[in-house]
């Protein structure tokens, strides 16, 4: 315990406040405290301003984080340099925005070129083509769409879901027939996430199962999948950033798969291996 | 070596950590720019280094006095580089009123009024006051003696007080 004798009366009772006193001492300034009008007085001050304090210096846990620094400890990235990062991050975002005409250009005149030489070689090719720039498309997109989605869902506080948690052989017979991807709603207790329910979503005309669950802290992460039949191959989940959100998609032959919730959870690439190693 | 389980466990406590760290940082600063930044370079500090940490303790003391250390660092960089520029607290006895305007930064009038409590202020009182960390712990974590600890609470206090004070009377 401190011993503050000597100190101005200020400090002392700032000490006293906090309970960092000797017994002997806090009886002392306890006897000062019912003698003396000043010392009540500036106890009074004290106990103000640190109410005032606390206060305003709770409203700045209410400010946003930055996002990339989020996203840099998630990905456990810590070798890049904060100052080049940034950098880095300012010329990728400026030149964003110059590129999509080009994109857009470029993308048109594949498909000139591919309707072209399709037209040329044969309607069966032509027909070839289209389902590969279908699915560019719909893999391109389909991560906003569900972003949008889980935005608007996640918030819904008695219209979440569809089916609720308890009806979970009628949500897999259900989202097994009209999505056609064979699934086991997975279970994330040990990871703290109770499943809420399910419901049906469309996006870019394609049926996608989203199976809902809340962690701890009432936070909502979202669970999608569709049929790809384009995809024939295994990727590893890799992570999306819209905004608030964070997305960590992956494909197997004939499906795609994604997690959404909040892109401060550090937590969703771990949930999205255990999902992606079990189903 | 660190498991993977660990090391996933280390990065969700660091985001979870944030916004506490963002506004230790900004008790330091004073100012949104260089806390973000100060940040930042925290947090790659922590995961860079996060084989130190022994795992006892409040993780947050650990984080802290690395982002502590990181700008005394910073304040002495931009010494040598302006002359003058900054000063830590820490290192001086007297206490500097930082006049930059940094209001505009922030939307609310409140936080811009204790940010632009003299330098050493905000840091005590955030760690003692606001999180509940002994006298000891935030001596640890500032790099100061507790002597200056309890000098620089009882001053934020009073003069947190005297901005109620102030803020009440503006309202009337």
């Amino acid at each position: 315990m401190l011993n503050t004798r000597g100190l101005a009366l200020e400090v002392r009772l700032s000490a006293y406040l906090d309970g960092e006193l000797g017994d002997q001492e806090r009886k002392e300034l306890d006897d000062l405290l019912t003698r003396s009008d000043e010392a009540r007085h500036i106890l009074d001050t004290l106990k103000s301003g640190s109410a005032f304090g606390n206060t305003a210096f709770d409203d700045f846990l209410k400010d946003p984080v930055p996002l990339n620094v989020v996203r840099r400890i998630k990905q456990g990235s810590a070798s890049v340099s904060p100052a080049t990062e940034r950098v880095v991050e300012a010329r990728t975002s400026a030149a964003r925005t110059k590129i999509w005409p080009r994109a857009l250009a470029a993308s048109l005149a594949l498909l000139l070129v591919g309707g072209t030489a399709g037209y040329i070689i044969g309607s069966k090719q032509v027909i070839d083509i289209a389902p590969a720039q279908t699915a560019t498309a719909v893999s391109r997109g389909w991560l906003d769409e569900i972003a949008d989605y889980h935005r608007i869902y996640a918030s819904q506080r008695d219209h979440m879901v569809e089916l609720d948690s308890d009806e979970k052989p009628q949500i897999e017979s259900w989202l097994n027939a009209s999505v056609g991807v064979p699934f086991r709603i997975p279970d994330l207790a040990n990871r703290g996430l109770a499943f809420q329910g399910a419901r049906l979503l469309v996006v870019q005309g394609k049926p996608v199962a989203q199976l809902m669950y809340r962690d701890q802290e009432g936070d909502v992460i979202g669970f999608c999948f569709l049929r790809n039949t384009e995809n024939t191959t295994v990727t590893d989940p890799k992570e999306d950033i819209r905004d608030d959100l964070a997305l960590i998609s992956w494909k197997k032959p004939g499906a795609s798969f994604v997690i959404v919730g909040p892109s401060s959870d550090a937590s969703l690439q771990t949930i999205a291996a255990d999902i992606a190693q079990d189903i | 070596m660190r498991s993977a389980v660990e090391q996933n466990d280390f990065r969700r406590d660091l985001v979870s950590l944030l916004p506490k760290l963002r506004r230790f940082a900004l008790s330091l600063t004073r100012n949104a720019a260089d806390a973000d930044d100060l940040v930042q370079e925290a947090c790659e500090r922590a995961l860079t280094r996060h084989h130190l940490w022994n795992g006892e303790g409040r993780l947050e003391s650990w984080v802290y006095a690395l982002t502590r250390n990181l700008w005394v660092d910073e304040v002495r960089k931009r010494k040598v580089r302006t002359g003058a520029g900054l000063v830590d607290a820490g290192e001086h006895d007297e206490l500097v009123v930082d006049a930059s305007g940094e209001k505009a930064v922030f939307a609310s009038q409140v936080q811009a009024m204790i940010l632009s409590m003299p330098e050493g202020l905000a840091s005590v009182f955030v760690l003692v006051n606001v999180e509940g960390h002994s006298y000891r712990e935030a001596a640890d974590i500032l790099g100061i003696p507790i002597g200056t600890v309890m000098s620089r609470l009882s001053a934020a206090r009073i003069r947190l007080a005297a901005m109620m004070n102030r803020t009440s009377e503006r309202r009337a």
